[in-house]
């Protein structure tokens, strides 16, 4: 049976009654679902049209039309309305005070000679050179004989070492590693060797424990002066664009030419470290042939570098166990 | 060693500012550590005459000087010295001189009697705290002349560090050489000859080397007549100046040429000689001997000794005896000048600890062809200063012949290949003129280079190469960046293990720390490691610097323990702490020890659980930041309740798995372990072994297609016996739950009010989805309850 115009009528009017009576944006939807929803009785008065005479169709049809429009504004409005309201309330009821702390868990820290060996690495890596690391308990050969340290020589003086029964020391530099990775290797090579390094000493300066980064290049044709200019690009990335490098010579037993490098820091200059081209004595020892290859290699503590990025005075400052400095650093 | 700049220009000339010398000699290798000065600039003071000295007429302690500064007219000071006496020569302030301490002097009156200046002692010149009185100089010091002119022992001094290869440069004749290698100019040597006189030496003594290998040659002098006083000031000044103290004019002149030549001396009393004999032969098994320091040295078979016909009268090149030494009877004096083996030298000198100045020198070489002039030199002077005359004649043996590289070959291309220069020939050959290496054109363009004598340290051709960038100046070797084939940088797993480690443990709060890798034997028992625990093992350094820490960790927990103590010490309660260091487990007999990489934590967290946190147990804590670890790490990790670590609360602590391999373990501490590390708070500890993390590479993720299905959450809620633990029910949902259970969750546990007594509620959310359609209930309803019953079957759970 086709609606009365009184049918609309009175939907149209319950429905807006209802609308109005929604009090939360959900009681509004179940509400809307009710008369204009798929199955809700304004959209049944719409379906029932197709029973209508032609003539009538288009008339009723136009009137449910714009009642369903009409109904559709309406819940519109009602709903803007309720969404506004809740909006207040949330926005009048949740006051928190925000300067109470963060929920966050304390930060931890990595070690400060951690963030200055990472930021070598990404230098050295970015130039392709491989890290290789070797052990800390070494022998006397990795650690000196290889290295070109006759026995029984003023040279062995250079560097107090710590022994075990039998022979065996804790490694004095990260030197032994170029020795480990040339050995069974045949160049092109280039190689950095982070670590930890031994030497019984102890004062503002000194610690028994310290670190050191070794880097090494071995080719047919790599020069003083590429190590000199690899050197000064790593230097301005540690200390900065302006940073100038200087060379003095100097004795290694393991490099000829040797040579110890300065970095400018403010109006001084500091010590950094050594350098020089890889005698051939230790090529040779690694199974390198020292008439066609030769290469260079340098070594610095970077316990320094640490010290001067953190402020420390000592240096014992950076392997301490106190949780207020480790905080710091 | 102390180089007087004073003593150095008597050798060469030397640029103006001390300064500029030492930098430019600092560069060349030759290292300058300091340059030591007399503090206050001393030129306005003059040396003055003291010609008279009477009682001041008015006060008791105090002396009315006359005192001629050279312009002819004396002029009256008052002194206060009690030293002060008439034919002194004195440092004289005038008025108007500042002293160093800043006082201006005014002329002036001293009760009554006017006074010109001041006689100054060694406390009011800033040369040091000073005897009691005035500082008095020597006699011959001219009138009139600046003090800083005769005060040669307060001269500019450069302190300088010589490196192991460069025994030569351990001289004045050394560092002169290297001057000249810089700045040009002419040497200047001392008188090096002796006037002989008399019998000849060979009737007084006779020589012999037995072992020919340790002594390259021994030569003697004899000067007869001597006798034995203080030195002259010059002389003693020159000493002090290097650091020697003076301590007769025999002595002094051995070490005087020592300095000067790089030669070390030694000084026998002939007559206490026996036998009229010098034997340069190995010490006998058991053999002692006094030497000049008062002691009594046991010596062996490896030590080279000095023996006349019976007994040691020296231990070769290191220290002579105090039985054959100059002393004020005597008057025949046998001067040993020797060549001793580098190696035989050094290796007694360490075994006594006896680093003599001579030692020094002979380890690192002398100049073979400088023994005569040293020799020479000092019995010349002996003869000048002490009244001597030269016997004729030198006494001699050689040993084997020095072995000393005397030519080289040097293509010049080389040093342009090694340094990346352009240097032609010329230049080569110009630059090695300059450290006396004489170099000649030889057959296809390479140089034939002559070595000096006292150059040992130049071996190979690459040698020369250095000493041409050394003359040509390492800061003029351009600047240049490698070619090189690009190629993919190798980073080692244990690498990028230990990067992604660090970085885990630091979002998880954790502070990293570094220690020295070794503590006292008593960890092991602190631990409560049994018997038979192979980490009761470490290696033990021998020579240790801190304390008794000499054991090699085979464990991070001890150390983590004594930063917990440390910091709970200091009042710090919050101590959350992470190492990521080595293990040293001793290998074979002849192996190096194994060192895998390992991460250890400790963990305390006071009484304040802080504003928004509830405190988990301390376990569940350290659980979470080890869960977290290897979460990151991209690995699927156990944790079994089973933990037989001594050093853990056996209550609450559990080991940590991956597959059949045992990680390492987490929990809270023993409480007697606790105790013996003196930790008084609740404390939790892990430790894990990431070796076999490095077996195979994590797994990597692959991605699973999310479900556009709807999601269906059900929760479980049993009652379980208290003892049961909750671990064994999730793993067994989750185990048995099929393929729709997308995830299981314990998120609650409860016991107390409301639950029957021993047990225990636990509550399970599960989530449940198809990817390819909406489950129905009745699926659901099934899933739910097989899951069920299996809690009832297994666990004996009983639904709430």
């Amino acid at each position: 049976m086709a609606p009365g115009r009184s049918d609309l009528a009175g939907l149209e009017k319950q429905a807006r009654r209802e609308i109005g009576a929604a009090e939360t944006p959900q009681a509004l939807v179940e509400v809307r679902a009710r008369y204009l929803g798929r199955k809700g009785s304004i959209s049944g008065l719409l379906r029932s049209i197709g029973a209508l005479e032609p003539e009538a169709r288009a008339r009723v049809g136009q009137e449910v039309n714009a009642a369903r429009d009409r109904v559709e504004a309406w819940a519109g409005e009602r709903d803007a309305v309720l969404r506004e309201g809740r909006r207040e309330r949330q926005l009048r009821d949740h006051r928190l005070d925000a300067t109470l702390p963060g929920a966050a868990q304390s930060p931890g820290r990595l070690h400060a000679l951690t963030h200055v060996e990472r930021h070598m690495f990404e230098f050295f890596h970015g130039l392709g050179f491989s890290i290789e690391e070797g052990p800390e308990v070494e022998t006397d050969w990795h650690n000196f004989g290889a290295l070109n340290f006759p026995d029984d020589h003023p040279a062995r003086d250079m560097q107090d070492t710590f022994f075990f029964e039998g022979g065996q020391l804790l490694r004095t530099h990260t030197s032994p590693v170029q020795i480990r990775a040339m050995t069974g290797r045949q160049p092109p090579l280039r190689f950095i060797a982070p670590g930890k390094v031994y030497r019984p000493d102890l004062d503002a300066t000194h610690y028994p424990m310290f670190h050191q980064i070794e880097g090494f290049m071995v080719d047919e044709q790599v020069t003083f002066a590429d190590l000199k200019g690899v050197l000064h690009a790593f230097a301005r990335h540690v200390f900065g664009p302006e940073t100038r490098l200087r060379f003095r010579a100097h004795f290694f037993p393991f490099t000829e030419p040797s040579a110890e490098m300065d970095f400018s820091w403010g109006d001084s200059w500091l010590e950094w470290g050594g350098c020089g081209m890889i005698h051939p004595n230790v090529l040779a020892n690694c199974g390198i042939d020292p008439e066609r290859y030769q290469g260079f290699a340098f070594g610095m503590g970077i316990d320094r570098t640490a010290m001067d990025r953190y402020g420390l005075a000592n240096i014992s400052l950076l392997f301490s166990e106190d949780v207020r400095i480790l905080g710091q650093i | 060693m102390r180089v007087p700049l004073g003593w150095l220009s008597e050798w060469i000339d030397l640029p103006e500012r001390p300064e500029e010398l030492a930098e430019r000699l600092t560069f060349a290798g030759l290292e300058i550590e300091s340059i030591e000065r007399s503090g206050a600039d001393l030129s306005a003071l003059r040396v003055g005459q003291v010609q008279s000295c009477e009682p001041h007429p008015n006060a008791d302690r105090l002396s009315l000087c006359t005192v001629d500064l050279g312009s002819g007219e004396p002029v009256a000071i008052v002194c206060g010295a009690p030293n002060v006496a008439a034919g002194q020569r004195v440092a004289v302030a005038s008025p108007g001189t500042t002293l160093p301490d800043g006082t201006r002097l005014k002329k002036t009156k001293i009760r009554g009697v006017a006074s010109h200046g001041m006689i100054c002692s060694e406390r009011e010149l800033g040369l040091g705290p000073g005897e009691e009185g005035i500082l008095v100089l020597p006699e011959g010091a001219p009138l009139g002349a600046p003090l800083p002119e005769v005060l040669p022992s307060r001269d500019t001094v450069l302190d300088v560090e010589i490196t192991p290869n460069r025994g030569d440069w351990a001289s004045l004749l050394g560092i002169a050489r290297e001057v000249r290698a810089h700045y040009g100019g002419a040497l200047r040597l001392p008188e090096c000859q002796a006037r002989e006189d008399g019998l000849p030496a060979s009737g007084d003594v006779e020589i012999a080397i037995e072992v020919p290998e340790d002594c390259f040659r021994y030569l003697g002098r004899v000067v007869r007549g001597v006798r034995l006083g203080p030195s002259p000031d010059w002389l003693a000044a020159k000493l002090e100046s290097a650091g020697l103290r003076a301590i007769n004019v025999v002595v002094d002149v051995t070490n005087l040429v020592m300095l000067e030549f790089g030669q070390p001396l030694h000084a026998f009393d002939l007559a206490t000689l026996r036998g009229r004999q010098v034997r340069v032969r190995r010490a006998r098994p058991d053999e002692k001997l006094a030497t000049l320091d008062g002691q009594m040295r046991e010596l062996g078979p490896e030590d080279l000794v000095i023996a006349d016909a019976e007994r040691p009268i020296a231990v070769a090149g290191v220290i002579g005896g105090a039985e054959t030494e100059v002393r004020d009877e005597t008057t025949e004096v046998l001067l040993e000048c020797a060549h001793f083996h580098p190696t035989r030298v050094r290796k007694t000198a360490r075994r006594l600890g006896l680093h003599s100045d001579a030692a020094y020198r002979f380890e690192r070489g002398v100049d073979p062809l400088g023994l005569e002039r040293a020799v020479d030199r000092a019995a010349g002077l002996l003869a000048e200063l002490a009244g001597g005359s030269v016997a004729r004649g030198t006494v001699e043996a050689r040993g084997a012949a020095f072995p000393h590289q005397d030519e080289l070959l040097l293509e010049p291309d080389h040093v342009n290949r090694l340094l990346g220069t352009e240097l032609s020939a010329e230049e080569v050959v110009e630059l090695l003129a300059r450290v006396d290496v004489e170099a000649r054109g030889g057959l296809g363009g390479r140089l034939r280079c002559s070595i000096p004598s006292y150059r040992n340290d130049l071996e190979i051709p690459v040698d020369l190469v250095e000493e041409v960038a050394r003359t040509f100046g390492y800061d003029r070797i351009p600047q240049t960046l490698p070619a090189a084939p690009l190629a993919t940088p190798a980073q080692p797993p244990r690498h990028l293990l230990e990067l992604e480690v660090r970085d885990s443990l630091r979002a998880s709060g954790l502070l990293e720390m570094r220690v020295f890798p070794a503590g006292p034997a008593d960890d092991a028992d602190g631990l409560r490691l049994p018997p038979d625990d192979p980490r009761r093992r470490s290696l033990v350094l021998q020579n240790p610097l801190l304390g008794d820490f000499a054991h090699m960790y085979t464990s991070l927990v001890p150390s983590l323990l004594r930063a917990v103590r440390h910091n709970l010490a200091h009042q710090v309660e919050r101590v959350p702490l992470f190492q990521v260091a080595r293990h040293f487990r001793p290998g074979g007999e002849g192996e190096l020890p194994h060192e895998p990489p390992v991460a250890a934590g400790a963990l305390t967290t006071g009484d304040h659980p802080g504003l928004w946190h509830a405190k988990a147990p301390l376990l569940f804590q350290v659980k979470g930041i080890v869960e977290r670890l290897l979460v990151d790490l991209g690995r699927t990790a156990e944790f079994r309740p089973e933990c037989d670590e001594s050093w853990l609360h056996p209550g609450a602590a559990c080991s940590v798995w991956l597959g059949s391999k045992r990680l390492g373990a987490l929990g809270e501490l023993h409480p007697a372990v606790a105790e013996h590390f003196e930790i008084d708070a609740p404390c939790a500890v892990f430790e894990l072994d990431l070796e076999p993390l490095l077996a195979e590479p994590p797994p990597v993720p692959r991605y699973r297609e999310i479900s556009r299905q709807p999601a269906v959450r059900r929760d479980i809620a049993v009652l379980v016996d208290r003892d049961r633990p909750a671990g064994q029910l999730l793993e067994a949902l989750r185990r048995t739950g099929g393929k729709h259970l997308m995830s299981v969750e314990l998120f609650d546990r409860y016991e107390g009010k409301g639950v029957p007594e021993g047990k225990l509620s636990l509550a399970f959310r599960l989530v449940l989805q198809r990817p390819d359609r909406a489950l129905t209930d009745a699926e659901i309803s099934k899933l739910i309850d097989r899951l069920s019953q299996l809690l009832v079957r297994r666990f004996g759970a009983e639904f709430r």
